[in-house]
């Protein structure tokens, strides 16, 4: 192909990580909504490999109590 | 139907895990190395090995397990064959002590909670990053 894209844009590609690790929870709280959501892609611009393992870890992070199913709506 | 399941001879399968633990925060930490070597005995001697051991300690939950607002974690990885895990899951889960575990195939995931955003790269002074290898 002559045109090319300018980079890949998922940024987890960018920095070079392979893995989302579920342990990580600063990283995994950083793709959620302040009420425990997953972001979807069109928020995170992650890949599609990545938005998978994201799903996956977010799930082993709630059921280890890193993450919280659900946080409470506080104005 | 097979009536006795023939023994795989040699052809044993064998995976790498990760196991995480949340003990009770009242547990003593002599209690919990207790605990963890007659778990892990049950891998060792199925032939298993034990590759790496992190104790993160106590830790808020974000939720409350059983009434308590904390646990006390500690992440496991290991080489054990497929056959042995029920009988280790089994153990987990008679204790009463231990709030919650998981087991999961270890996918080389670092066992601490290593974040992103503070990950390093080993030295910054080359330049590019490829040529890490020795």
């Amino acid at each position: 192909m002559t045109i090319r894209r300018a980079a890949k844009n998922c940024p987890l590609c960018e920095q070079g990580i392979r893995q989302l690790n579920y342990k990580d929870e600063k990283t995994l709280s950083r793709m959620m909504t302040e009420q425990g959501k997953i972001l979807p892609r069109r928020m995170t611009g992650m890949c599609a490999r990545h938005q998978r393992q994201l799903g996956t870890a977010v799930k082993r992070a709630r059921y280890l109590a890193l993450v919280p199913y659900v946080r409470r709506y506080v104005d | 139907m097979r009536v006795v399941a023939e023994s795989t001879m040699g052809g044993e399968d064998v995976r790498d895990y990760e196991v995480v633990y949340i003990f009770d925060t009242q547990l003593a930490e002599e209690r919990i190395t207790e605990k963890l070597e007659r778990y892990h005995e049950l891998i060792t001697g199925g032939g298993g090995e034990i590759t790496a051991t992190d104790n993160w300690g106590r830790r808020q939950l974000a939720y409350p397990i059983r009434k308590q607002t904390a646990g006390h974690f500690v992440i496991v990885q290991f080489r054990s064959a497929v056959d042995g895990l029920p009988e280790f899951e089994r153990l987990l889960k008679l204790d009463e002590e231990l709030l919650r575990f998981l087991i999961v195939l270890n996918e080389g995931l670092p066992t601490a909670p290593m974040s992103i955003a503070t990950r390093e790269p080993s030295r910054e002074d080359g330049g590019d990053d490829e040529e890490d290898d020795e």
